[in-house]
Parts: C-alpha cells; structure tokens; sequence
C-alpha cells in the first residue's frame, strides 16, 4: 500500500501506538478435515476430550494470573470460557458427531461450532450476538490444543507490534501481553467486545471496527490513534512526527518514577492547577491512578450502566462503584450520572442532542435514576464521591434532582444503609442556558464542571456528528470566548469550584486558554494528561491572563488562534 | 412464571449455571412469553445464553428429580433478582 490512509474505526482502548502490522493467524478459517476408521474412533475421542483438559488448564492459570495483575474486572471473562467447556451441549454434541459421522475432532468441532455461530447471528439482541466471540475463542483454542502445537509463541514478534485481525480474542491478547505488542485493531467489534475491555485493562491503545483493515497486511507501518479512533497505514513523514512527540510524551507519563508523571502541574510562576482524567469505563481507573493522575474528574457512567445491553441490578452497581472508588485509592472520582442521546444518530428525524438528554432523561426515568443515586451513595463508604449532573438546563430541573437526591437519602436512613452524606453534587453547565444562569444555580451545588464539547456545539449550532460542519467547530470563536469569561466572572463571587472537562482542555492552546481566563481545574482523557501537564508547567498565568485580555478584543477565530499558538509554543 | 430483572446476560448466565450445577435434578430453563417457546439446559451456558433472556421477559423454570422443589425455588429466586 503507498500512500498515507486514514482508516475510521472507534475508540476501544486511549492511548497512541506506532508500530508494524502483525496480522493473527485464525485456526478458525483452516480446515482441517478428514473420515476415520471405526476402530479409530476410541482414540479420537480420547483426542479431543485431551484438548478439552489442556485448553481448561490454560484457562485456569490464565485466570489465576489475571487476578493477580489486573484485579477481578476482567476474570469473569474466563469463567464464561471454563463453562463452555464443561458444556454438554457443545462437548458433547461434539463426541457424537465425532461417532457418528466417523470424522476428525477438528471437523466435529467446526460443524458443532458453526451450528452455533448461527443461532448467535440469528439473536436480535447486540451485546449477545457480541459474545458469539467467546465462543469463537475457545473454538480457536481447541482446535490449536489439538494440533499438538503450542499457542503460537511470539518470540518472533517485531518489538512494535500493532496485532491486527478481523479479530483478536481477548485470551490471545493477555497470553501475548509481552511488552512488543504496542497496539491493536480489529475490523469488527465494539468498545463493549471483551478484547477492547482487556485492551483497556492491559492499557494497550486499541481501536475497533474499522472495516478497512482487511486491505493492510503483516509489516506495513501503522498508527493507532485510541483518541480518535483512527488507524493511520502507511503515514507520511508528517504524521509519524507529530505522533511520536505525542507517543514520547505517552512514554515519558509512564516511566512511574521521575519525568513528567511525579511533577506536580504547576505554572512557571508557581500556581497549583488541579489536573484530573477523564474516563469512559472501570477498568481506566487503575491505569490513570498508577500514572499519577491524582482525581477521576470525569467518569461517564452510561457506557459502563449499559455495558450488558440491559439494566444492572442495585447490588451489581454498588459492586462495581466501590471496586471504582477503591482502585482510585483515596482520589475523589466524580461520577456524572447517566446522559443519553450522545453521538447517537436517530432514525426518526429527531435530532437527539437537542432531545431527552442526561438529566431530562433521568428526571422522566426516576426508577433508573434512584437506583443510580443509591448505588451511588451506597459505594461512597468506599472513598472520596462526587456525583455529577448532566445536561442542566433550569433552575427547576435542577430542584427536581434534588429532590429526588433527598428522597434517596431519606430511604438509605430508613433501611440504615450506611453512606457519606456530604457527597458534594454538581453541574455541568454544557448548555448556553446553565451557561447563562450557573450564578442561579451555585445556592443549590457544591461544585461546576465545564463540558465544553456541547457548550461549543449549541453556542455555534454545530453538530459534531455532522461531516459538513464540523469544520466550522472551533473553540477559539469569540462566541466561546465570551461565554467562559462570563462563566468564570458570574462564578468566582460564588466560590463554587469549576472544573473544565471537554476536549478544550485536552489540547495545550486552548487549555492554555482556560488557565489565562482565571480557570485553575482540568480534566482530560489519560492520552492528553502528560502534554497537558508539560503545557501547565511552561506557562505563566500572568501571561495568559494578558494574552487573555487581549484575545477577548478580537474578532476572527484563526487570528486568536494563531496569537495563542505563538505564545504557547515559544517557549 | 417470573419476570427477572437481570437481563440473563454473561455475569448472569455464568452464575445461573454454576447455580444450577448444585442441583442433582435436570433444570429446564424456558421462555413463556407466547411468541417463544424456547427452552434451554439450565446447565448449558450456550443454551442459557440463546435464550436470549432480556430484562423484564418472562421464563419459567422446570425441574425433575430428586431435589426438584429446592432446585425450581431456589433458581426462580435468583432469576427474579
């Protein structure tokens, strides 16, 4: 391939790597079939009945080991497998086929799996076609059990390897986790697949779903871009420049003792900023704690409340919200509660981010938003909570959440449920509305957060999922620039602490932006945490303020833009 | 009849099975919603898993043998959440 190709895929994993394609080699698309004898049927049983005792073994250690490294999140996904294996409907159809069609194990196996396959295909319900993948797996790991050949070992790996595939099973990735596996990409699956979540876990850099990657074979260069959920083939000098200083700075955050990561995020002229990770799913949160992010700023609890397609149950919730708490060790994690309507293209015409969003779906779904809320405070024995709403357009909505939230609270009392009761609540102001009003709103919070990403889109009246606007997004309109300053300015009186959490924050000239406009609060996703932090320790905020003075004067978007850069990146 | 709030997804199936494996009677797991008449070995996490169990659908649970009583409570007792 020549050429620099942006492939799309989405987010399964943040991070950046750079490395050459290694294409898995899938046992599931070789055949491997032949007739027997009857008098060697007995021995052909025994051999497979032989993989099936290897392939549980090698699940078993596997499954001890990853609760060792990784913690309990991700070893429910070997029990699945473990089953399997014990399942007669599969081992022992398997047998009979084997008897009665007079045919090899391999051969057996694949009838008896393709059967399956199918059923899975024929399921109307996403996240169970998605565990079809599971079974795959263990179909993968018998059939190579029983060529009598090791898993394939990756000695002869590059120390760059990016692992592509159609798929990649998530056992393959944790029994491949040598440190030369630098990435990952898949052309089908999903962030909710169990390879993104142990990608996540192993913290690997992964995008999954980009379809084009049947067309790159084992060598070409890549680049997984787990920001944008892109996978960059063949990129030119340019792009892998601007990359690797993105990459190095990657590495630089990593090294746990010593670079970037121990510095505090202090100004030149030595003012504290408080510097936090945003987060999409539990298993981020060991990553950027071991990294030395020292608040969860931001953690997007719907992707993980509708991981398994439907409603968790109470008692699940508080499972999973107090391994969050405990993994962040004494970090406040500020859990914003579920928004819906995000990203998420509509088929009646309806244009959802101007529809039943975060807390206006909450406040007309009470049961899912109580329990949320009790869960919630039942976890919060765990650690430092704070709980964030989203999507605040009113006064009034805001007095119905916190009615709701007492209501809560005078259940948990009732049933002498134990829970920390000054579990600060907040806003996020991400309409022009609370943008407008969040001095009305600062008797009845604790604390603000600043979601720029939707702030920008209805101030601008963009949609970011539209292709033939997105262009016109620019965070450095003065629009924009107008609406923080005023922000900040109907704030401060208030004493209310705010916290910027949209992509503005994660790139250094408009954070730099922020921090001259008097905000002092980041949070940003792990892979921007470390440029973000060597910007704060460049600046000084007595030369934003300045520059921030001055930028407020003017008139076009790429003039004001290209005044920051300038004063940004001189030093 | 009972409506589960769990959707029998794969935490849920996982631990219906180990569940169900405690149990000397066979277990039959079935969808009684009228436009499904599916049944799954409640011993089966691939059977368990094609029933395709969301929340709020209506199973019912089966059991012969020796310990049938205790095996259909206590099942029913975890499906219902």
């Amino acid at each position: 391939m020549s050429g620099e190709r942006v492939i799309h895929g989405v987010v399964g994993s943040v991070g950046i790597a750079i490395g050459k394609a290694v294409r898995t080699f899938d046992p599931l698309f070789v055949s491997f079939n032949s007739r027997l004898r009857p008098d060697q049927l007995r021995k052909e049983v025994e051999r497979f009945r032989g993989s099936v005792e290897k392939s549980r073994e090698q699940l078993k250690r596997m499954q001890a080991e990853l609760k060792r490294k990784s913690g309990p999140e991700s070893s429910f996904l070997i029990d699945a497998h473990l089953l399997v294996l014990q399942d007669r409907l599969f081992v022992d159809r398997i047998i009979e086929k084997i008897e009665t069609d007079y045919i090899n194990s391999e051969w057996a196996i694949q009838q008896v799996s393709d059967d399956l396959f199918q059923a899975y295909d024929r399921l109307d319900d996403e996240y169970l076609r998605e565990r079809r993948g599971d079974l795959e797996d263990i179909v993968r790991r018998l059939l190579h059990n029983l060529q009598a050949k090791a898993l394939p070992s990756f000695k002869k790996l590059p120390y760059d390897a990016i692992l592509i595939g159609k798929v990649v099973p998530p056992s393959t990735l944790f029994e491949m986790r040598t440190s030369r596996i630098v990435g990952l990409a898949t052309e089908t699956g999903s962030p909710l697949s169990h390879t993104a979540i142990m990608a996540r876990s192993l913290e690997i850099p992964a995008v999954m779903g980009a379809a084009e990657l049947s067309e790159v074979s084992s060598g070409d260069l890549l680049i997984v871009d787990g920001e944008r959920g892109v996978v960059i083939c063949s990129p030119s000098e340019e792009t892998l420049a601007e990359y690797r200083s993105r990459d190095r700075d990657v590495r630089k955050l990593k090294k746990k003792n010593g670079g970037i990561a121990s510095a505090p995020p202090v100004t030149e002229d030595g003012v504290q900023i408080s510097l936090g990770a945003n987060i999409n799913f539990s298993e981020e949160v060991r990553g950027a704690i071991s990294n030395g992010c020292e608040s969860i700023g931001l953690y997007r609890t719907e992707f993980d409340f509708f991981r398994e397609g439907k409603q968790p149950d109470e008692e699940s919730l508080v499972a999973d919200y107090s391994l969050v708490l405990k993994t962040a060790r004494g970090a406040p994690v500020t859990f914003r509660t579920i928004d819906v309507g995000i990203d998420q293209k509509s088929w009646d015409g309806v244009n959802p981010s101007l529809g039943v969003r975060g807390l206006r779906f909450c406040l007309e779904n009470t049961d899912l938003f109580k329990k949320q809320l009790r869960s919630l405070y039942r976890a919060s024995v765990n650690g430092p909570t704070r709980i964030l709403l989203p999507f605040v357009s009113t006064v009034d909505d805001l007095d119905a959440a916190r009615e709701i939230i007492a209501e809560v609270q005078r259940e948990l009392n009732l049933k002498r449920l134990k829970y920390d009761s000054t579990v600060p609540i907040g806003v996020m102001i991400e309409t022009p509305a609370a943008a407008q009003t969040c001095d009305l709103m600062a008797s009845r919070v604790d604390f603000f957060c600043l979601g720029t990403n939707d702030l920008i889109q209805y101030y601008l009246v963009i949609d970011r999922s539209d292709q033939s606007v997105v262009h016109l997004y620019n965070p450095f309109h003065p629009a924009i620039l107008r609406c923080l300053h005023q922000v900040y300015t109907l704030l401060k009186p208030t004493g209310k602490p705010v916290t910027v959490c949209g992509e503005m924050a994660a790139d250094p000239p408009s954070a730099a932006v922020l921090l001259g406009l008097g905000f002092t609060s980041l949070s940003v996703n792990l892979g921007a945490y470390s440029r973000i932090k060597r910007m704060i320790r460049s600046v000084s905020i007595a030369q934003l303020r300045e520059l921030s003075g001055q930028i407020l004067k003017m008139q076009k978007p790429k003039e004001i833009e290209e005044k920051v850069r300038a004063t940004v990146y001189r030093s | 009849m009972i409506g589960h709030r769990l959707g029998l997804h794969a935490r849920a199936a996982a631990r219906l099975v180990q569940l169900s494996s405690k149990f000397q009677s066979s277990i039959i797991v079935f969808r009684s919603d009228a436009a499904n008449s599916v049944e799954a070995d409640a011993r089966s996490i691939l059977s368990i898993l094609l029933l395709s169990a969301g929340y709020g659908s209506k199973v019912g649970v089966r059991a012969t043998g020796e310990d049938e009583e205790q095996a259909v409570e206590s099942i029913c007792e975890y499906l219902a959440g």
